[in-house]
């Protein structure tokens, strides 16, 4: 019975929007600002890790969060919604994916698989959308970049056939034979976009605006995470240092995070978040 | 298994109940003797020990086939057969509708028409056939009336093996043999599928299921050719049945005989007089 | 000779050249000692993977319209073919989900891997249990057989044409000597841009 009158509470207003998702992007407009930039050799999410009160203990709140090994995600909105979606992230990486192709999903899958949770949310009986903008960030195995180039200039000397260009899909947004970072942003709708960078939260417009101004193709990740505080620094409220600010990079395979060594064929994540102490050293070459 | 469902059901015999307590029981046994027989005797005597599990998991499927073997005796003396030729299908079913060693009917048809240019012959268990090439039949005509277009025979035979495959890993699977002969209404290709319970299927210049396939699947090896027209086809089954007459154990009561066209399903007439001297 | 494996008969060989692979199989569905049918390949293609699969027929047609289905879901998703290393996890994690009422057959994966090109073969139980080789991978119920002519002739490093030659004269002595599989063959030869097919008759008796 209950099921059968639990209606969607996102439904049509006469003009033709829905004003449940609308409130749902209010929500994560007042949270705090987010942003990610993506650089030629990874990615960078920073945030702002805002206490309430001068007592609480910042080192147990973590905004920053793994989902696999090469993926992480941070979040601008409402804090309790976005530790569901890391749940369900985790989750759905794992018994969609790593437990049938014995591999982690590249970034667009697992955001399309977030991104479907999301939207479900929106049309489904009983339940409200999800108060978060998410920033998703990881890294593909597969044709990087700079090798696709180089793929691209030596194809006419070769003289390759159509059918070899059949087999490398180009400029495809997303097209998983393409490797490297991977920069997503998706919304409560369940609407997800690439970015080459991009902020989410209540300065979002600033931030991007300053974005706009300080990103240049070819960025290292060391200028990308520069970038970042910098950019952070214009939006911030409080005190900067390594207490209140988070950041997590995608980058080469952090070997020393893999607990063992000597284990032939294991690569470490890429994905880690950056410690307080290492966050400081970044903060005084600013 | 539940042994007791099938004494009550009837349709297995002592003697098979018999055979199949003695491979499920004595099956473990012989396994251990042929390991305990030096290695000399082994190659020699291990084809009569009858099934050798070839992994020591408990099979649901397993126990099915072992007792569809039992089940099948019977249903093996039915006939089917069909040919392909130049621009028909032929297809014939046995006129005997058999339970145990009793004739119930003379005039069985075992064919079932799935639409204008494809034709269905079942054999099997009692119950099952009709039950399935009915359901199969309903599909079919049901597809014909929504999209006011004939699925081809092609479609049909991969439609039947999948439900035919469903239904084998369900609680109580269809025990249906069939053969599905039909002209492609576009291409005008005739064609001929074969298929068993077990849902294995074949697409095949000629087919037969049952006792049948033993008498005559090497006739037709050696007569049969693609080219031939619905007279020499016509022949050439009469060759088929002058032999199962001959050699059969039983009176299958002739044949409902029956071809597939470019312009439809037409019924044969077929002489099941003739009287043929058995050998 | 008997068991659900064995009734309708069957043989399927793969086996790893100098970058290249090669994957065979024979022709022949039976039911018991009874040929009924002399045309029933038991080689899929997926985009650029190759599946070969031995034993009930039934569970043959099921589980390649099965991972037609899945593959061709997975291009879908991914905009991408899928790799021999992932399509063969797909394999064992599907055959696995089944693990108390399995799938009867015996699975066989060739391919090159898209990125290195790199030979990739590998075998499966019924349950999915992957077995990877640097050789060959036999299946069905010329295995036995199989194994002795792989073993025999098999050698590193063979040219596609080597590897042809290979590959088909072990199918071919293999099902000789056996009463259920053989009745023709099919050979697929896969380069890093070409993929040879091959029908081999045989001997049909």
């Amino acid at each position: 019975m209950a099921d059968r009158y639990s209606f969607s509470l996102t439904t049509f207003s006469p003009s033709g929007k829905l004003v449940q998702i609308e409130y749902a992007l209010n929500a994560v407009n007042q949270g705090v600002t987010a942003l990610g930039i993506k650089a030629t050799n990874g990615i960078v999410l920073a945030t702002e890790k805002k206490s309430s009160s001068p007592l609480a203990d910042p080192s147990s709140l973590s905004k920053i969060s793994l989902i696999t090994p090469n993926i992480g995600m941070v979040y601008s909105g409402m804090g309790p919604d976005y530790r569901v979606l890391v749940d369900r992230a985790r989750k759905v990486s794992h018994t969609g994916y790593k437990r049938i192709y014995n591999e982690y999903p590249p970034t667009r899958i697992l955001v399309q698989d977030v991104a479907r949770v999301m939207q479900e949310a929106t049309q489904s009986g009983g339940v409200r959308p999800y108060g978060v903008s998410l920033l998703v960030a990881g890294w593909d195995e597969g044709i990087l970049p700079e090798s696709e180039e180089e793929a691209a200039g030596a194809a006419p000397v070769m003289g390759d056939d159509d059918d070899e260009k059949k087999k490398h899909p180009t400029g495809k947004t997303g097209g998983i034979l393409k490797g490297g970072p991977m920069l997503y942003q998706v919304d409560p709708s369940g609407s997800y976009f690439p970015w080459k960078a991009t902020a989410i939260g209540k300065s979002a417009t600033t931030a991007k605006t300053f974005l706009e101004k300080r990103y240049t193709e070819g960025l290292e990740l060391e200028d990308a995470v520069h970038i970042a505080l910098l950019t952070l620094k214009e939006t911030i409220e409080g005190e900067m240092n390594g207490e209140t600010i988070e950041i997590g990079i995608v980058g080469p395979p952090a070997d020393h995070l893999l607990g063992v060594e000597g284990v032939e064929g294991a690569k470490g994540p890429r994905f880690r978040k950056l410690t307080p102490q290492e966050i400081e050293d970044y903060l005084t070459n600013l | 298994m539940d042994l007791g469902r099938w004494i009550i059901g009837g349709s297995l015999r002592p003697c098979a109940l018999l055979s199949l307590a003695s491979v499920r029981s004595v099956h473990p046994d012989r396994l251990k003797l042929q390991c305990a027989f030096p290695l000399e005797l082994q190659s020699s005597r291990h084809r009569d020990l009858g099934p050798v599990p070839t992994n020591n998991l408990k099979l649901p499927l397993a126990d099915l086939h072992l007792l569809s073997n039992f089940v099948h005796n019977i249903a093996k003396m039915e006939i089917l057969l069909g040919i392909t030729g130049k621009d028909f299908t032929l297809i014939a079913a046995s006129k005997a509708a058999m339970r145990g060693a009793t004739i119930l009917k003379a005039s069985d048809d075992k064919t079932r028409h799935l639409n204008k240019h494809t034709l269905m012959a079942y054999s099997g268990e009692a119950g099952d056939t009709v039950q399935f090439a009915e359901y199969i039949q309903a599909n079919a005509q049901l597809y014909s009336m929504r999209n006011e277009s004939d699925l081809s025979p092609s479609a049909l035979a991969n439609f039947v093996r999948g439900e035919l495959a469903t239904s084998l890993r369900s609680r109580k699977p269809y025990n249906v043999n069939l053969l599905l002969g039909g002209v492609d209404p576009i291409t005008h290709k005739p064609s001929l599928y074969w298929l068993d319970y077990l849902a294995a299927l074949a697409p095949l210049p000629y087919a037969a299921h049952g006792y049948a396939q033993y008498y005559c699947l090497s006739i037709l090896d050696k007569h049969h050719h693609p080219d031939i027209t619905l007279g020499q086809g016509i022949k050439l089954l009469t060759l088929c049945t002058d032999e199962l007459k001959r050699r059969l154990p039983v009176d299958f009561k002739g044949m409902t005989v029956k071809a597939v066209t470019k312009d439809g399903i037409v019924d044969i007439e077929f002489n099941d007089d003739k009287v043929v001297k058995s050998a | 000779m008997s068991g659900i494996f064995a009734i309708n008969g069957g043989a399927c060989v793969a086996m790893v050249g100098k970058d290249c692979v090669a994957i065979a199989c024979d022709l022949r569905l039976g039911l018991q000692a009874l040929t009924v049918s002399n045309n029933f390949p038991k080689i899929f293609q997926y985009g650029d993977v190759f599946l070969g699969l031995t034993g009930l027929a039934t569970d043959v047609s099921t589980v390649s319209d099965l991972f037609r289905y899945k593959v061709n879901m997975y291009r879908l998703r991914e905009e991408r073919d899928i790799a021999p290393r992932t399509f063969a996890n797909l394999v064992s994690s599907t055959l696995y989900e089944k693990r108390f009422g399995p799938y009867f057959v015996g699975p066989v994966v060739a391919g090159l891997d898209p990125k290195t090109g790199e030979p990739f073969i590998c075998g499966f139980d019924s349950i999915g249990c992957i077995d990877f080789a640097k050789d060959f991978i036999v299946s069905g119920t010329a295995t036995d057989q199989l194994f002795g002519m792989c073993e025999s002739l098999w050698e590193p490093d063979m040219t596609p044409d080597q590897l042809f030659e290979t590959i088909s004269q072990s199918l071919l002595n293999a099902v000789d000597r056996d009463a259920l599989s053989g009745w023709g063959a099919h050979v697929y030869i896969i380069e890093k841009d070409k993929v040879t097919k091959r029908l081999l008759k045989g001997r049909q008796d």
